[in-house]
């Protein structure tokens, strides 16, 4: 309760005050921290952990999190950042986000409040998290500082599958994502909900582990899709590698587990040979995105839709040409790649 | 009524603003600064991407997890020079793919490489837009400065930005700066850039010594990465652009001292036809400043030649010590990107100082080699070195050094190569005979007679003269038994690895007391922490092991030596890995040299005594015979290791070979 004459103060105040009223950076931090949970489940056997963090998005106890191990319990228990204790209800699951959504029997919670659009590199932002289950007592979740360091597209893996979210993710230049720190917030200077922190993966080219977080549209609508019912439970699957000689593409022998995609020989009167495209070019993009092995180009070419055109990239005697191969043909005797999902 | 927390936090926070101010203007400036000096650089940065055929044709291995992920690069001149790092173009490339700031993808060759600074000028189309890239200078940069690594390898489209303070001014030997901003192959090659978007250095991994080029990534996410200066790189950017490759510097010294740190910068030898050879430095010189720096430690002289490149004139001022007075000297060597392959000289006797711990009495011949240079010449075991000195114009009028302890004997041999002429004094009861006779080449195969214990280890052995100990505490698991020979002094440790089985037995030390007793050679012989193989675990025992034997009997560092047979053998040359210039020999019978493992090439003081053997079909012995070759192609001495009769392990051959692996 908050007495009415207080409010009136307030209220004149934050008039006089204008547009430049901002929190301090110790107060965003204090806001970000409330809306964030702890998370405890299942877990605790082979190096698993039994515990993550979440994000209140509504007064009424809606909560988003990180989809994984933790959830697969009888009792998932969040702990609010004042230590109260709550059973939570899994209310869904979305597998392509690795998101799931839970509720908990509660009001007057302190919902994070999400950021208008999307921010862009260089942004101050903060990161709070139970990073490693520190936070065991009624005190908040930590909270960490840095700058997102790029917008890019998720290419990760976990050990050897690729993660099934390949969209867009805040790449950030500090160690955010920690056992415990899926499900945390990521905030702007302001306080305001950037993105929810996924999981631990490594970056799928060079192998390093990835800091990033999902930007906060996608945690909206990911969650908006649980709750009506839309999530499917299945993830759409990967294109399979397409066949190259369809085109008229005779690549080097595939013997190393790198092969680089050079052109060993083109069919004579495939589309390939009428482009222009010759023995020993080396393909180094299709369409726009660089392959950096054979496996790589056969699978990026899959995942153009028979139909679409096929661009390719090539060194020939040291110099880049772009190639137009046409319309990609359908592969007749086999399944058609799946359409990505809505 | 009840107001919704956030509502609350809101009001309050809302008044605490309009109490202080605009509380957020700080975070927000820095952040606007740290766009803007981003913005500056943008569009002279590129995104360079992987060539699969540069990784998939290099050498072996290492390269080929290189070069995989995407990486930057920084323009440096719209005429369409780029700077990127070796880690992103391998010397094995010859050509890379850049991807403008527009999109467009173009192909850039490369023209020259800085070696020790592992970075590459690439050579693109010109790129009138890109902008001129002021860099820092080196003098003015400050620890605890805002550094912004600036890089492309996230998104082609948009640059990456991590943020972070200067961390130290002058790490890897002087080569580059370092940060605490995020740094990785995304934005290795892109620009360090203060908080005014001027650059400061190239995002690269450590340049480390060569063979830890490609390994400078094990320290992602640990709040550690470098940056090589900008300014040192357009100093050299003329010669780059005409396609020359900096090549690290090479002086030709080893030092006395050990610990290449913090050890006493005093020359042990001088490679011969070695830049400090032909500049006029001698064994015994005491650097004391390089190019004007003073040197007090090894670490300090490193530090001023590090950034030095092959064909660069140093200055290199020493103190002299000559018949009693020491002098100033400055030499000026031509530093040389390799010196020729050094071949191992001896005069073919195991000597031993006077009395323990006094260097400056003269060397003791202990033991002549049957057929060597100094047997050949008349030399007998007991007498004394009471003088030595290089003759021919190879030696350039070098001094006579008087009553050499063993370690300047040693030190002196090392920088002398096979057949040069030297003139020995030598004292034998009162009587002093010079003799001229010519260095001989390091043996290879262990000869058939070996010394016995030096005599110095008093009371000399008997054949039953060893005890077997357990090394290490009751609370070491399987812990290593030791054959220790009796008496004192300074000893030479062989360890052994045989089958891994756990813990090793009590009787298994019986087959080596007949061989340590009569050579004074230490064994020790280690048991495996898994029952059936040889682990990492195991690799810290031996170590372990060492310092345990330490106070029941002196190790002799210049005869360390590992052995093995099959999975032991292999296990041998990882521990020798491991030990590095603290290991002087390997032996094993039918264990392959492990294509990881990394057996650097010989340098006087550190060469290693390599025997190789076993039995097996054509392809284990074509196998061998890469082995030799690849370790001989080092400057090793490679002799063969016979199999032992009866199936034990070769006792009595390892502990001569250890007791000679001091051979001068």
């Amino acid at each position: 309760m908050i007495p009415r004459c207080f409010l009136v103060v307030a209220v004149v105040l934050a008039a006089r005050a204008g547009a430049a009223a901002d929190p301090t950076p110790q107060l965003v931090a204090v806001i970000a921290a409330k809306s964030v949970v702890k998370i405890y489940g299942a877990g605790g056997l082979r190096g698993l952990e039994a515990y993550q963090s979440g994000i209140i998005l509504s007064p009424d106890g809606r909560i988003a999190t990180a989809l994984s191990t933790v959830l697969d319990a009888e009792g998932i228990d969040c702990v609010l950042d004042d230590g109260r204790r709550f059973e939570a209800t899994l209310v869904g699951v979305d597998p392509r986000r690795e998101l799931a959504v839970l509720s908990i029997d509660a009001t007057d919670l302190p919902a994070a409040v999400p950021a208008a659009g999307r921010a862009a590199a260089g942004t101050r932002v903060l990161a709070v998290s139970n990073l490693f289950g520190v936070a065991v007592g009624d005190e908040r979740a930590s909270v960490q500082r840095g700058v997102i360091a790029a917008v890019a597209p998720l290419e990760a893996r976990r050990g050897a599958a690729d993660a099934p979210y390949t969209g867009t993710v805040y790449v950030l230049d500090f160690t955010t994502n920690n056992p415990g720190s899926p499900g945390g917030a990521l905030v702007d200077a302001r306080g305001r909900l950037l993105g929810m922190i996924g999981k631990e993966l490594r970056a799928s080219a060079s192998g390093i582990w990835l800091n990033y977080a999902l930007p906060v549209d996608e945690v909206l609508a990911g969650c908006a899709a649980v709750v009506e019912g839309r999530a499917g439970m299945t993830t759409a699957a990967a294109a399979p590698p397409f066949d190259l000689g369809l085109l008229g593409i005779v690549l080097v022998p595939d013997l190393l587990d790198r092969t680089p995609p050079f052109v060993e020989t083109l069919l004579p009167e495939s589309a390939a040979a009428r482009a222009g495209l010759a023995a020993d070019d080396l393909v180094i993009a299709v369409g726009g995105r660089a392959v950096g092995s054979r496996a790589a180009a056969e699978r990026a070419v899959g995942a153009i839709a028979a139909g679409d055109p096929v661009r390719l990239s090539v060194i020939r005697a040291g110099t880049v040409v772009d190639i137009d191969l046409g319309p990609r043909p359908a592969v007749a005797d086999a399944a058609l790649p799946p359409e990505t999902a809505p | 009524m009840t107001w919704p927390r956030p509502l609350m936090m809101l009001v309050v926070a809302t008044m605490l603003g309009a109490a202080r101010g605009n509380a957020t203007e700080p975070t927000l400036a820095e952040e606007r600064a740290f766009r803007a000096a981003v913005g500056q650089v943008a569009d002279a940065v590129v995104r360079i991407e992987p060539v699969a055929g540069a990784a998939a044709t290099g050498a072996a291995g290492a390269e080929a997890a290189v070069a995989s992920a995407p990486s930057t690069g920084l323009v440096v001149d719209p005429a369409g020079l780029v700077f990127a790092t070796s880690f992103a173009v391998p010397e094995t490339a010859r050509e890379a793919v850049v991807v403008l700031p527009d999109g467009r993808r173009v192909a850039a060759t490369p023209l020259g490489r800085d070696v020790p600074r592992g970075i590459v000028l690439l050579k693109t189309e010109p790129l009138p837009t890109a902008p001129l890239v002021e860099p820092v200078p080196r003098r003015s940069l400050e620890p605890g400065q805002w550094t912004i690594a600036v890089g492309r390898g996230w998104s082609a489209a948009e640059p990456g930005v991590s943020v972070g303070i200067l961390s130290a001014v002058d790490r890897g030997w002087g080569l580059a700066v370092q940060t605490d901003a995020a740094v990785s192959p995304m934005n290795y090659g892109g620009p360090l850039l203060d908080i005014a978007g001027r650059v400061i250095g190239i995002v690269a991994p450590l340049p480390a010594e060569p063979a830890q080029m490609m390994r400078g990534t094990e320290l992602y996410d640990a709040g550690i990465g470098f940056a090589v200066p900008l300014e040192d790189l357009l100093a050299e950017l003329p010669r780059l652009a005409a396609g020359e490759s900096l090549a690290g510097g090479v002086l030709g010294i080893a030092y006395r001292s050990r610990d290449t740190i913090n050890g006493d910068p005093v020359i042990a030898s001088v490679r011969q036809g070695s830049p400090a050879a032909r500049a006029g430095l001698r064994p015994g010189d005491r650097i004391v400043a390089i190019e004007g720096r003073a040197v007090q430690r090894i670490a300090d002289a490193r530090h001023a030649v590090a950034p030095r490149h092959a064909g660069d004139v140093i200055a290199v001022e020493v103190d002299r010590r000559a018949g009693g007075a020491t002098s100033r000297v400055t030499a000026r060597p031509a530093l040389v990107a390799t010196l020729p392959p050094w071949r191992r000289a001896i005069l073919g006797l195991v000597v031993a100082d006077g009395a323990a711990g006094v260097e400056d009495e003269p060397a003791r011949i202990e033991w002549v080699l049957p057929g060597g240079p100094a047997d050949r010449a008349g030399i007998a075991a007991g007498g004394r070195v009471a003088s030595i000195v290089p003759l021919g114009d190879a030696a350039g009028g070098a001094e006579v050094v008087e009553a050499p302890s063993a370690a300047t004997l040693a030190g002196l041999l090392a920088g002398l190569e096979p057949e040069q002429q030297v003139r020995l004094g030598v004292l034998q009861g009162a009587d002093v005979t010079t003799i001229d006779l010519a260095l001989g080449e390091m043996i290879c195969d262990v000869p058939a007679e070996a010394p016995a214990p030096l005599s110095s280890g008093l009371p000399a052995a008997g054949a039953d003269g060893v005890r077997v100990v357990r090394l290490g505490g009751a609370d070491v698991a399987q812990p290593p038994l030791a054959v220790i020979p009796a008496g004192r002094g300074p000893v030479p440790v062989l360890i052994w690895f045989g089958l891994p089985h756990g813990d090793v037995d009590e009787a298994e030390a019986t087959a080596w007391q007949g061989a340590a007793a009569a050579t004074g050679v230490a064994v020790i012989l280690p048991g495996s922490q898994e029952r059936r193989e040889w682990s990492g675990d195991d690799l810290g025992g031996v170590v372990r092991a060492l310092e345990s034997l330490q106070p029941l009997r002196p190790v002799d560092a210049a005869r360390v030596a590992v052995a093995g047979r099959g999975p032991g053998g292999v296990f041998a040359w990882l521990v020798a890995e491991r030990l590095g210039d603290a290991c002087r020999g390997v032996a094993v019978l039918d264990a392959p040299l492990p294509s990881r493992v990394v057996i650097p090439a010989a340098e006087p003081g550190t060469a290693k005594w390599m025997l190789l053997g076993g039995a097996g079909d054509a392809a284990a012995a074509r196998r061998l015979g890469a082995d030799r070759d690849r370790l001989r192609h080092a400057g090793h001495a490679v002799g063969t290791l016979p199999e032992p009769d009866g199936g034990g392990p070769p006792a009595a051959t390892l502990c001569r070979w250890a007791a000679l692996l001091g051979l001068r």
